[in-house]
C-alpha cells in the first residue's frame, strides 16, 4: 500500500485539497467503514497539545485503528528521549502512521527521513501545521457552500505571523484553493519577506474590512510576546489587530487556531458569535484528521496525481 | 500664539532674498498674505510694509533637535522661552526631545504637550515622543497611539541606542506606525567617559569616551535602517568616521544625518580649561573629526544642522567637568557661529548653510524651508554685517550654558516670522509700521 506523509502544505495542489477535503466530509456524513482497522496511530507530542492531540485521537479510534501515546508523563519523550531515536523506536514496535507534534520547525521532516511510516505534521515549532489549514479550509467551505464556492473570497490573516505554524500552512492552503490572502499585522510581527509573498500587508482590522475581507483569521498572540519587545502592550495591539462586533456588521466571519486570548485577538463577546467559525473548526478536526490518517497510511488511495 | 491672530498681510520689500530651494537669490520684495508666501517680485505694493533694506531673508531655520525641558525642568527652559530663543535664533520650526520629566512616552503626555504648543510657542514645535518606556531600551512605546496623540517623530535622544536587537524591533515598529526614528549614536558600554578620548583626555586626567563610541553605534544604526527600510535620522554626528559611514549608506537606507554648530565649530582643546561648561554628548572631538564632518556637511553627505539646544541649570554646568550635566545652548548662536567661522573663512558657502539651516530640515520636517509662492510664510531676517557679543543679557533663553560666551560673532539675526507673523523683531519696530 502507498502511504504519505503530510508535512507541510507549501506544494499541495487546489485538487488535491479538494480531495482530501472530499474525503473528510465521507468521514463526516460516516460513509467511510473502519479503514485504519488493524492499524497502529502513533501519537508522539514532544510538545503540550490539548485540542490537537485529543483531535487526531479520536479521529484514529473512529476509524478503528489502535492508538499508542507517547505524550503523557513517564514516557520516553517526558525521559528526554531524542527525536530520531523516538521515530526509529516507533517504526520498529511497526507504527502504521506516527502522528508529530515538536518545538522544532523542520522536526517533521527530519523525523519522516528516519522511518518508513508515514509521519503526519501535527505543528513543528514556528514551521508547519496541515492539518489545522484544512480543518480551517474544511470549516469555512461548510459555512459559506462547499470548496467550490471559497475561490475568490478574502481572507485577512491577522496578528503574529512571523512565529506562527498555522499563518505557514493557511496561507499557502487559502491560495492554493484560490482566496485573495491579505497580512495584518506590524512589521515586528511578519517575516522579512513578507512583501516577497506577494500578499498586501495591511496595518489593522479597520483597513482589513475597507480591503473587503470577507474571513478574518485571527492567529493567536503568545503570552511572552505581550511584553514589549515586539509589540508595546496590550492596549495598543487590540486596538488595531483586535476583531470586535463592529467589524463584523458587513457579514465577514471570524476564524482562529485556538486557543483564544479574550480581549486580545477577538473581544470577548464576539468568540462564540453567530459570525465566529471557532467552534465549527474544532469539530472539523475529526473528520479532516480521518481523512489524513486514511490517506497517510494508504488504507484509502490517494485520488490526485 | 500661532494661528490665533486674523489673517493680515506683511510687504517686505527690498531684503537680498536667498533661497537654494527655489533658487532666489537677489534684491526684491516678498509680500506675505493670509500665512503664506503670496508673491516674491520687484516692485510689488502692501499695506503693511517693512524696509529690508541691507538685510538678507531666508526661508525660517529648522533646527530637529530641542530641549525645551517641559514637562519637569522649567527652570531651566520652557516653551515660551525655548521658542523665544529659537525665534532669537531665526528658527521657525523645532522639534522638541522627550527626555523630560515625565518622559513623552504616553500619548496623553504628547497630546497635553501639543496643546500647551498651541497656546505658549512662539514658532512651530513638533512634539518627538520615546522610542522605549522610559527611554530605557526595552518595552516599546505605544506608537500608533502616539502618533494618533500627535507625535511627529520618536527618539529614545539623551541616551544610546542600546542593543541592537531592541533598535531593530524600535524601527520596524516605528516603521508600521509611519514615525520616523531619531538617533543619538553612542554605545554606552564605550561611552563611559566624559570627554573625548585623546589628546586632552590624557593631558587632562579626564576619563575618555573614544570615537569608537559613536562609531560602532553609527555603524549599527545604518545597518539596520537599511534593513528594515525605517526612516532613520541620525543627529549630532561628530566624526570623520560617523560621516563616511553615513555616506557609505545614503543610497542603501532611508536615512538622514545632522550635525551641530559646536561639532563645526570647537574642538577638544576647550576641554583644557576643564570647565563643566564644554561638557557635551557627543564630546567635542579633534580638529581632523571637525574637518572631516565639515567636509561631509559641505559635500551633502550630511544634509543638515540641528542645535541640540540643552539648557541647564547653572548649578549644573559650573562644576567640575566631570561632575557637570552635558550640553550646549544652541538656538541662538547657530547661525553667527556659523556665519563668522565657516561661510567668513570660505570654507562653507552661505548658500550650502542656508540649505543646511533651511531648506534641507524642513524638507525633513515637511513643508518648511522654502520661499516657494503657496509655502508658509516662516522666514528670517539676517543683519550679516552686525557683530555682537554673546553675554548672559543677550540670551533669551532662561539658561546660559553656552560655549561662545563672551565671543563676539558676526551676522546677526534681527526679524524671524512665522505664518506671516513676527515672533522675534529687533528692527526697530518696523514690522508694525503701516505705509
Amino acid at each position: 500500500m502507498e502511504t504519505r506523509s503530510f508535512i507541510t502544505l507549501e506544494d499541495t495542489s487546489r485538487e488535491e485539497l479538494r480531495e482530501i477535503l472530499d474525503l473528510a466530509h465521507g468521514f463526516a456524513e460516516g460513509r467511510i467503514p473502519d479503514v485504519l482497522e488493524n492499524k497502529t496511530v502513533c501519537l508522539a507530542f514532544f510538545e503540550a497539545s490539548t485540542r490537537t492531540a485529543v483531535s487526531f485521537e479520536l479521529a484514529a479510534r473512529r476509524s478503528g485503528a489502535h492508538v499508542i501515546s507517547l505524550s503523557e508523563k513517564g514516557s520516553a519523550i517526558s525521559k528526554g528521549e531524542s527525536l530520531i531515536d523516538t521515530v526509529v523506536t516507533l517504526d520498529r514496535l511497526g507504527a502504521d502512521a506516527i502522528v508529530l507534534r515538536h518545538q522544532a520547525a523542520g522536526a517533521a521532516a527530519l523525523a519522516s527521513r528516519h522511518t518508513s511510516a508515514p509521519v503526519i505534521n501535527a505543528g513543528d515549532g514556528c514551521g508547519q501545521h496541515p492539518t489545522q489549514a484544512l480543518l480551517d479550509l474544511y470549516a469555512l467551505g461548510e459555512a459559506i457552500g462547499g470548496f467550490g464556492a471559497l475561490q475568490g473570497h478574502r481572507v485577512a490573516i491577522v496578528g503574529d505571523v512571523l512565529h506562527s505554524r498555522v499563518a505557514r500552512s493557511v496561507i499557502p492552503a487559502f491560495v492554493h484553493t484560490g482566496m485573495e490572502v491579505a497580512l495584518v499585522a506590524p512589521l515586528t510581527l511578519l517575516p522579512p519577506d513578507a512583501g516577497a509573498l506577494g500578499l498586501p500587508v495591511l496595518s489593522s482590522v479597520d483597513e482589513a474590512i475597507e480591503w473587503d475581507a470577507d474571513i478574518l483569521y485571527m492567529l493567536r498572540l503568545q503570552r511572552e510576546r505581550m511584553t514589549g519587545a515586539r509589540i508595546p502592550s496590550v492596549a495598543e495591539y487590540a486596538r488595531y489587530y483586535s476583531v470586535s462586533r463592529r467589524h463584523l456588521e458587513g457579514g465577514a466571519l471570524v476564524m482562529h487556531p485556538g486557543p483564544v486570548n479574550r480581549g486580545v485577538e477577538i473581544s470577548g463577546d464576539v468568540v462564540l458569535d453567530e459570525s465566529s467559525l471557532i467552534p465549527d473548526q474544532v469539530a472539523a478536526g475529526i473528520c479532516v484528521r480521518s481523512a489524513v490518517l486514511a490517506l497517510s497510511t494508504g488504507a484509502i488511495h490517494r485520488i490526485a496525481a | 500664539m500661532l494661528g490665533g491672530k486674523a489673517p493680515s498681510e506683511l510687504l517686505v520689500r527690498q531684503a537680498h532674498v536667498l533661497d537654494p530651494a527655489t533658487g532666489l537669490d537677489g534684491i526684491m520684495d516678498v509680500r506675505l498674505s493670509s500665512g503664506r508666501i503670496a508673491e516674491v517680485g520687484e516692485g510689488l505694493g502692501g499695506s503693511r510694509e517693512l524696509d529690508a533694506e541691507g538685510l538678507h531673508l531666508f526661508p525660517g531655520f529648522v533646527d530637529v533637535h530641542a530641549h525645551w525641558r517641559t514637562p519637569g525642568r522649567e527652570d531651566e527652559e520652557d516653551i515660551e522661552s525655548g521658542s523665544a530663543a529659537a525665534a532669537a535664533g531665526g528658527f521657525t520650526s523645532v522639534v522638541m526631545m522627550p527626555n523630560t520629566d515625565p518622559i513623552v512616552d504616553r500619548p496623553v503626555v504628547v497630546s497635553g504637550l501639543v496643546r500647551r504648543v498651541e497656546r505658549e510657542s512662539r514658532v512651530r514645535a513638533h512634539v518627538s515622543a520615546a522610542l522605549h518606556v522610559g527611554l530605557a531600551g526595552e518595552r516599546l512605546t505605544e506608537m500608533r497611539m502616539l502618533e494618533q496623540a500627535g507625535a511627529f517623530c520618536v527618539s529614545d535622544d539623551g541616551l544610546g541606542t542600546g542593543s541592537a536587537g531592541v533598535l531593530r524591533n524600535g524601527m520596524l515598529y516605528a516603521r508600521s506606525a509611519g514615525l520616523p526614528v531619531i538617533l543619538h549614536c553612542e554605545d554606552h558600554t564605550l561611552a563611559t567617559g566624559v570627554v573625548h578620548d585623546g589628546v586632552a583626555a590624557s593631558r587632562t586626567g579626564l576619563p575618555g569616551s573614544p570615537a569608537s563610541a559613536e562609531d560602532t553605534a553609527t555603524a549599527t544604526a545604518l545597518i539596520l535602517a537599511a534593513e528594515t527600510g525605517a526612516k532613520v535620522h541620525i543627529t549630532h554626528v561628530s566624526t570623520a568616521l560617523s560621516a563616511a559611514l553615513v555616506g557609505f549608506f545614503k543610497d542603501r537606507a532611508d536615512v538622514t544625518a545632522d550635525t551641530t554648530p559646536h561639532h563645526l565649530t570647537l574642538t577638544e582643546d576647550l576641554v583644557s580649561t576643564l570647565e563643566g561648561l564644554y561638557r557635551v554628548n557627543p564630546p567635542l572631538r579633534p580638529n581632523c573629526d571637525r574637518e572631516g564632518v565639515e567636509r561631509a556637511l559641505r559635500d551633502g553627505v550630511l544634509n543638515f544642522v540641528a542645535t541640540d539646544h540643552a539648557p541647564h541649570a547653572s548649578e549644573e554646568k559650573e562644576l567640575p567637568i566631570e561632575e557637570a550635566a552635558p550640553g550646549f545652548l544652541g538656538h541662538e548662536t547657530a547661525f553667527a557661529a556659523l556665519y563668522t567661522d565657516l561661510v567668513l573663512s570660505d570654507r562653507l558657502s552661505l548658500r550650502r548653510l542656508i540649505q543646511a539651516m533651511s531648506c534641507a530640515p524642513g524638507q525633513w520636517v515637511g513643508g518648511a524651508g522654502s520661499l516657494a509662492v503657496g509655502a508658509p510664510a516662516d522666514l528670517t531676517l539676517v543683519d550679516l554685517s552686525e557683530e555682537w557679543t554673546v553675554g548672559r543679557d543677550t540670551l533669551a533663553s532662561r539658561s546660559s550654558n553656552s560655549p561662545y560666551l563672551g565671543r563676539t560673532l558676526k551676522g546677526r539675526v534681527v526679524g524671524t516670522i512665522v505664518g506671516g507673523e513676527p515672533v522675534h523683531d529687533r528692527t526697530g519696530a518696523k514690522f508694525g509700521a503701516r505705509a
